[in-house]
């Protein structure tokens, strides 16, 4: 369908205080289409809109409207009309005389007035309302308002500036269908802007996505959604699962260790590219019929369907033993002064970064007021560490003498390393008292403290790699012993939408179909 | 909170003691004829006869809510575009715009007003330049211009503060929605941002009126023994004659039209505000 | 936003700047002008700073000034704040009914609120003074705090303080460590409204003060009737300290900023530098106003109070008295017997008054005066006769003379016919040849009088009919005239021929003559007031002792040369007269200077409670029917 081409904007740049806020945005507008601006918030979309209302002017390029350039048009003498991101309705009018504002400017006649007025109210629902108070409308009728306000002037564009933003979720819902019906039955264009993607797509006829003052993609929606041309279009809407990948050849690539078929083409051999698999894509089979196989880590249940959670490739993990002591404070000799501290352990590599602090830190010493509960500080830690494996005696001390000795023991831990997912990490032994643990309020957290527990990428041992705890104890009940607790990451993991439920822990299968897979340049993060 | 209501007695006391009691003895005071003093009491109307019989104390009152009237209009006409450039400006610029007006307030009110005994009187910088241009025939000082001048440089800037803050307060969208609903720069100041700055320039009002009414030290300097306003007649009944029952008569009769005043114009104000009224 | 050149903005914006700092500009330039003259600078000079410098009086007001600010902000701030705090915790209905008392002297007027707190004063018999003025300054300031405060209260979470409270903070630690600094930015706006409310406050002070004590704004009002550069020069200084506060308000947190790089400006920031430089000037100018004291002399350590007309001493005699006798004195200065009458009759003590004849007559009636002690006082051969043993104190029981003259027309021989002066006497303030060129003074008893004489009356009559012709004389006079009616300032506008004629006392007319050597003085043959203004000492004076030895110092001829060549009025000391009048004298040819003492129709003044009653308020209607005329 070839439509006739409304709004032109050629190459707009824009910034504020220096900052470039669009960067040379080029767009055609057809007639009677319901055009979306879609991007997150500061991508440009509402300066865009600005621009185009006569709000802004452009720095550069062309803003061209029926055939004309009206760069220098002001706002009033526009063809077009706004509906404010807060409605910006007049608070000192009535709903009646905010809708008339703009034709009683335009010195029509009353009884025209009054009839444009009414069916305005009429298409909106509103009859009746003529002379409420704005100000004390609900939202959605506010937005109507808002949206009667400009349609009575019956403009050929109308620009929505995320009008939807403040409404409560199913009142949204609502009005994204009236709006669709609206424009509908006025027939004229809409431009609307929006961060919420499953609004664009519900309403829209074309998608423009926006990021950083510039246009990724515009498309129908459909067609933004199974091919978004960048990784950023793809994660923007709808839900994915993104890995990069090598495109062999047409129709062929490798990702996760696997060469697969898919259906696209147009790349350079062995280029990396980003591949994108929807979750509702993915089928769970039987291990052996699976394109690719894994253990399923987590199933939801989310109404119409479950979102499962499958891992192909498996994390890395370190497990550490714990040693549970009883508490062991000593007190000082007039009993005014408590004092605790625990051994533990550090890696030779690590010897040379001790401080008083770091070893205050470690052992957790304490020092405390037993009647009032007060804190006291350690005055004195007094060590003699060398880089060499062993155990190295370490005293604390208060400054009223009060003292307690421990161990540190010096130990060569080895690293755990994942070739196949590019990750390392590493944990220490170490030892608690009971009460530690029956007091800790962030468990998780004081474990990998207490175990130096760390993880990385191989590629880049700057990055850091988050952990997962795991441990077979009750924290409640815990008694003094010796306890494994492990350290890991998670692996790649499928998102995948499936009607039936899949225990968690078994191994399955993941069948795709080559159209499946949709390829796209590799962009870097 | 609430357990801080405690905190809320001693200034009950306090306000009871500085803040009320004051007002009732000035209207014990107005009722009485005692001399100066209220102990014992005998209520009287006499003071209020007094006043209301004699048509000199009558016209001495309309001229004092005149000369404010035109004060209050003056400070309205030259306020109203001043304090639009300023809300208009950066807020950078705004901020320094303000300070700029708000900096002579800090200096003492009188010490201003003196100034202009010396600017205004014969052979003063602004005589002069007022007859070269022939705009001014000899005397300036003690006239009712002088007072007038006196009263537009005191309360001026209460009036730009006032409309500069309920501006700078106006959703700017508002703006943006009449021009995009086709009303020219014109007709939006005329249709939402006049409207819409009306609470700032009541405030405005109040704060220029009510000081401008009562005011007697500026036409006391500016004006000469021979201008009298209502306030100088409290001041002489209660400094000079020292009749204070009198004195306080004449205070309750300017507070309460004062109130009555005040009061119709927030009444104006609150019709024109919140879009109740019906359709036409 | 488009932005635009917006040309009629701009003018406007810069002709009000011009117009709010013309009159600052000016009191700065002129307070170095070298002259008296208000209008032409003639030369650059300190000496109006040295002036100021000397005057106890100017550094005073700037200590009570700047002290009162400083105290009342300080205690409004605090309690507003804790009240604000309270009231939002409070009922509704509380809440409602402290918003309406708050509302009091910010909806009033504010001449009522100050008319309220000067009743409450008196009813409750507190002696007015520095402490009054805090109280009120408290009382009017609190509720701007609180309105400031309030809405930063409304905004906050009702459940911090319990949260703070939950976590182990006492109900003062919440408040002081959690409630307060979330609502620090009003709390900080409302001292600055408290701090500008109290500094700029004229009408309040004015009406709850006492003892002498004066704020800036009374002591210009009171001031501002002659020609007195020092106040500008005192202006300056005010506005350097206000410049110097205000720089340091919004420059140093400006500076801090950069230097740190923080978004968010704690306001401790801003509020501490300039507390600080505040209480430094404060510090400076009490430094200054006290006086050092000798306690060599024989009245260290006392002070005399003394309530005397304004601009009515010499240059030098309140220093040189207080450095012969190790005293202070405090002077306060009134308007008119009429206001004087009032605060003693009030209660107030002084230990000297010098009120004119009849208003001695009058205290002396009312009990309100002590016999002198003739043992301590030594002038009595001094002065010269015709000025001693006259109606209002036969044989001078109570009273010495401090100055005394008569009253007459002061007129410019350029513009004004002699032979029109011989024939109409004071029947030329009815003449509409002079129209709109006469100055008559602000005071019942003079204008009385010089209608009465005019009239043919004595001054003193009792006769209604008489006065109540005087009265339409008057009524005609501001009518048909167009007089300016004034007090002292007639003097300086005189001096520079401002009118023609004027009617003005003949010590004032003596100086006016001395300036300006086109004026002359005429004495109607129909009589005029021969007056006496005297010195005494009230019943409830707290010195006497140093009363009498300042009576002896002023009757002194060192004494009475300072005051009668300053001020310009005739000494009573007849040695002084003699000189300043004859070859050589200061007066010398001024005929105004000695007092007519050979016309019988000249009459002293007799008090006489009903006429001075009905005087008082048919002066009050002339003035009005003034006004109205315009």
């Amino acid at each position: 369908m070839e439509q006739k081409k409304l709004i032109e904007l050629r190459n707009i740049v824009k910034s504020f205080d220096g900052q470039l806020v669009l960067k040379g945005v080029s767009l055609d507008i057809c007639e009677n289409e319901f055009v979306t601006l879609l991007g997150p918030s500061g991508c440009g979309k509402t300066t865009l809109l600005r621009i185009l209302g006569g709000f802004l002017d452009a720095d550069e390029g062309s803003v061209t409207f029926d055939g004309k350039v009206i760069n220098e048009v002001p706002p009033y003498q526009r063809e077009l009309n706004t509906v404010f991101q807060k409605y910006a309705l007049f608070p000192h009018l009535n709903v009646y005389e905010n809708i008339a504002f703009g034709l009683k400017l335009k010195k029509m006649s009353h009884d025209v007035i009054d009839q444009k007025v009414m069916k305005m109210l009429k298409l909106i629902g509103l009859e009746g309302f003529e002379s409420k108070n704005t100000t004390l409308l609900s939202g959605g009728q506010q937005q109507r308002v808002a949206i009667a306000r400009a349609l009575v002037n019956e403009p050929k564009v109308l620009l929505l500036d995320e009008p939807l933003a403040a409404l409560d979720l199913k009142l949204r819902k609502e009005m994204q269908y009236e709006l669709k019906r609206i424009q509908e039955e006025v027939g004229i264009t809409f431009i609307f802007v929006t961060h919420d993607q499953e609004e664009a797509l519900t309403m829209s006829d074309k998608i423009v996505v926006m990021n950083e003052g510039e246009i990724l993609q515009v498309d129908a929606p459909q067609d933004i959604y199974n091919k978004p041309n960048c990784r950023f279009v793809a994660n923007f809407i709808g839900e994915s699962n993104i890995f990069p990948g090598v495109m062999l050849e047409d129709y062929h690539l490798r990702f996760d260790d696997h060469d697969f078929d898919c259906g696209c083409f147009g790349f350079k051999k062995n280029e990396p590219v980003d591949v994108l698999i929807r979750p509702e894509q993915i089928e769970i089979v039987k291990k052996e019929d699976g394109k690719l196989t894994g253990e399923v880590l987590s199933s939801l249940f989310k109404g119409v369907h479950h979102e499962i959670m499958v891992e192909t490739v498996p994390g890395t993990r370190v497990t550490v033993q714990m040693q549970l002591i009883r508490n062991q404070d000593v007190a000082s000799e007039d009993g005014n002064e408590m004092i605790s501290a625990n051994n533990f352990y550090v890696d030779i590599e690590d010897v040379e970064h001790m401080d008083d602090r770091e070893i205050i830190a470690l052992s957790n010493a304490q020092a405390w007021n037993p009647h009032t509960d007060e804190f006291i500080s350690i005055a004195h830690v007094e060590y003699d560490l060398r880089a060499e494996e062993g155990i190295y005696p370490v005293v604390f001390s208060t400054g009223n003498g009060t003292r307690v000795e421990r161990r540190i023991h010096v130990v060569n831990q080895p690293v755990v390393r994942n070739e196949r997912a590019n990750e390392a990490v590493m944990a220490f032994n170490f030892v608690r008292s009971v009460d530690e643990i029956m007091e800790s309020q962030a468990l998780d957290t004081d474990l990998r403290t207490w175990a130096g527990a760390q993880g990385w990428k191989l590629s880049d041992e700057e990055t850091s790699v988050e952990l997962y705890v795991d441990y077979d104890f009750e924290p409640d009940e815990v008694k003094e012993g010796v306890y494994p607790v492990t350290f890991e990451t998670t692996g790649h993991e499928f998102k995948v939408y499936t009607t039936t439920h899949h225990e968690e822990g078994q191994e399955v299968g993941l069948f795709f179909p080559p159209e499946a897979i949709h390829v796209m340049p590799h962009t870097e993060y | 909170m609430k357990r801080f209501s405690k905190l809320t007695i001693p200034y009950i006391a306090w306000a009871a003691l500085m803040l009320l009691l004051p007002m009732l003895l000035i209207a014990v005071y107005s009722f009485t004829d005692q001399g100066n003093s209220i102990i014992p009491f005998t209520f009287t109307l006499d003071n209020y006869v007094k006043f209301f019989t004699d048509p000199d104390f009558l016209l001495i009152l309309w001229r004092s809510i005149l000369i404010a009237l035109k004060t209050t209009v003056l400070c309205l006409l030259l306020g109203y575009p001043i304090a639009y450039f300023i809300a208009r400006c950066e807020e950078k610029t705004q901020n320094l715009l303000i300070l700029c007006i708000t900096f002579p307030m800090w200096i003492n009110m009188l010490v201003r007003t003196y100034a202009w005994i010396g600017l205004l009187s014969e052979g003063g910088l602004v005589q002069r330049v007022l007859s070269l241009l022939g705009l001014a025939d000899g005397e300036l000082l003690y006239t009712e211009g002088a007072v007038l001048l006196g009263m537009v440089y005191n309360f001026l800037p209460f009036m730009i503060l006032q409309i500069q803050t309920s501006l700078s307060k106006m959703d700017y969208a508002l703006l943006d929605a009449s021009a995009d609903l086709g009303a020219s720069p014109r007709q939006t100041f005329r249709l939402v941002t006049l409207p819409l700055s009306l609470p700032g320039v009541v405030n405005g009002i109040t704060l220029v009126f009510l000081p401008a009414v009562s005011s007697f030290f500026i036409p006391k300097m500016l004006g000469g023994g021979q201008y009298f306003l209502i306030g100088n007649m409290i001041e002489n009944q209660f400094i000079t004659v020292g009749e204070w029952n009198f004195g306080s008569a004449i205070a309750i009769i300017m507070a309460v039209i004062m109130m009555c005043l005040m009061m119709l114009v927030r009444r104006i104000e609150a019709r024109n505000e919140g879009g109740k009224g019906e359709r036409p | 936003m488009r932005q635009k050149k917006r040309p009629v903005g701009k003018f406007m914006m810069a002709a009000s700047i011009c117009f709010f700092y013309l009159p600052i500009l000016y009191i700065v330039i002129f307070s170095f002008n070298e002259s008296k003259s208000l209008t032409n600078f003639t030369g650059f000079s300190l000496r109006w700073y040295l002036h100021m410098l000397e005057s106890h009086g100017m550094m005073s007001a700037l200590y009570t000034t700047f002290s009162v600010a400083i105290l009342a902000t300080l205690i409004s701030t605090v309690v507003g704040t804790l009240a604000a705090i309270g009231i939002s915790s409070s009922r509704k209905i509380i809440r409602d009914l402290m918003e309406q008392v708050n509302n009091l002297p910010i909806m009033n007027p504010e001449i009522v609120t100050a008319i309220g707190l000067m009743l409450l004063f008196i009813t409750f018999q507190v002696e007015r003074g520095y402490t009054t003025m805090l109280l009120a300054h408290i009382a009017f300031c609190i509720p701007y705090v609180m309105l400031s405060v309030t809405p930063k209260i409304r905004t906050l979470d009702p459940n911090l303080a319990d949260a703070a409270m939950d976590l182990g903070a006492s109900p003062f630690q919440a408040l002081t460590k959690v409630v307060v600094p979330q609502i620090m930015p009003g709390i900080i706006s409302g001292a600055l409204i408290a701090f500008t409310m109290s500094i700029d406050d004229f009408i309040i002070s004015y009406f709850v003060t006492g003892q002498g004590v004066k704020n800036i704004s009374i002591l210009v009002y009171t001031m501002s009737k002659r020609v007195n550069p020092s106040i500008n020069a005192l202006s300056t200084l005010i506005i350097l300290i206000i410049t110097l506060v205000m720089v340091l308000v919004n420059v140093l947190p400006l500076i801090a900023k950069k230097r740190e790089r923080r978004d968010e400006l704690t306001p401790r920031r801003m509020v501490v530098p300039a507390a600080a430089t505040l209480c430094a000037v404060v510090a400076i100018v009490a430094l200054l106003s006290s006086r050092q004291t000798d306690t060599g002399l024989p009245y260290a350590g006392q002070t005399l109070h003394i309530y005397n007309w304004g601009e009515y001493t010499g240059e030098n005699i309140l220093s040189d008295f207080e450095e012969e006798t190790g005293a202070t004195v405090v002077m306060e200065n009134f308007d008119s017997n009429e206001q004087m009458y009032i605060k003693v009759a009030n209660g107030e003590s002084y230990d000297i008054l010098v009120p004119s004849d009849y208003m001695i007559q009058r205290l002396i009636e009312e009990g309100f005066l002590q016999k002198l002690d003739d043992s301590l006082l030594d002038c009595w051969d001094k002065l010269d006769e015709n000025c001693l043993d006259l109606s209002y104190d036969p044989g001078n029981e109570y009273s010495v003379p401090y100055f005394w003259g008569t009253v007459g027309i002061v007129y410019d021989t350029t513009v004004v016919d002699y032979e029109d002066l011989e024939a109409e006497g004071f029947n030329i303030f009815l003449d509409e040849k002079y129209k709109g060129d006469i100055y008559l003074y602000d005071s019942e008893r003079d204008s009385f009088m010089m209608a009465l004489k005019a009239l043919g009356y004595s001054m003193n009559t009792e006769d209604e009919d008489e006065i109540q012709e005087a009265y339409e004389w008057l009524v005609q006079c501001v009518q048909t005239m167009e007089p300016e009616i004034v007090t002292d300032e007639i003097i300086d506008n005189m001096a520079q021929g401002r009118k023609a004629l004027g009617l003005v006392y003949s010590g004032d007319a003596a100086y006016i003559m001395a300036e300006n050597e086109d004026m002359g003085f005429y004495l109607p043959e129909s009589g005029t007031n021969l007056w006496t203004d005297a010195m005494v000492i009230p019943a409830n004076a707290q010195n006497v002792e140093l009363a009498h030895v300042f009576i002896n110092y002023v009757c002194d001829y060192d004494g009475a040369y300072d005051n009668s060549s300053y001020v310009g009025y005739t000494s009573p000391n007849a040695e002084v007269m003699a000189d300043l009048s004859g070859e050589g004298g200061d007066y010398e040819g001024i005929n105004a200077y000695l007092p007519r003492t050979d016309n019988e129709n000249d009459e002293v003044f007799v008090y006489n409670e009903n006429t001075k009653k009905t005087l008082a308020n048919l002066w009050s209607k002339v003035k009005i029917e003034a006004s109205n005329a315009n």
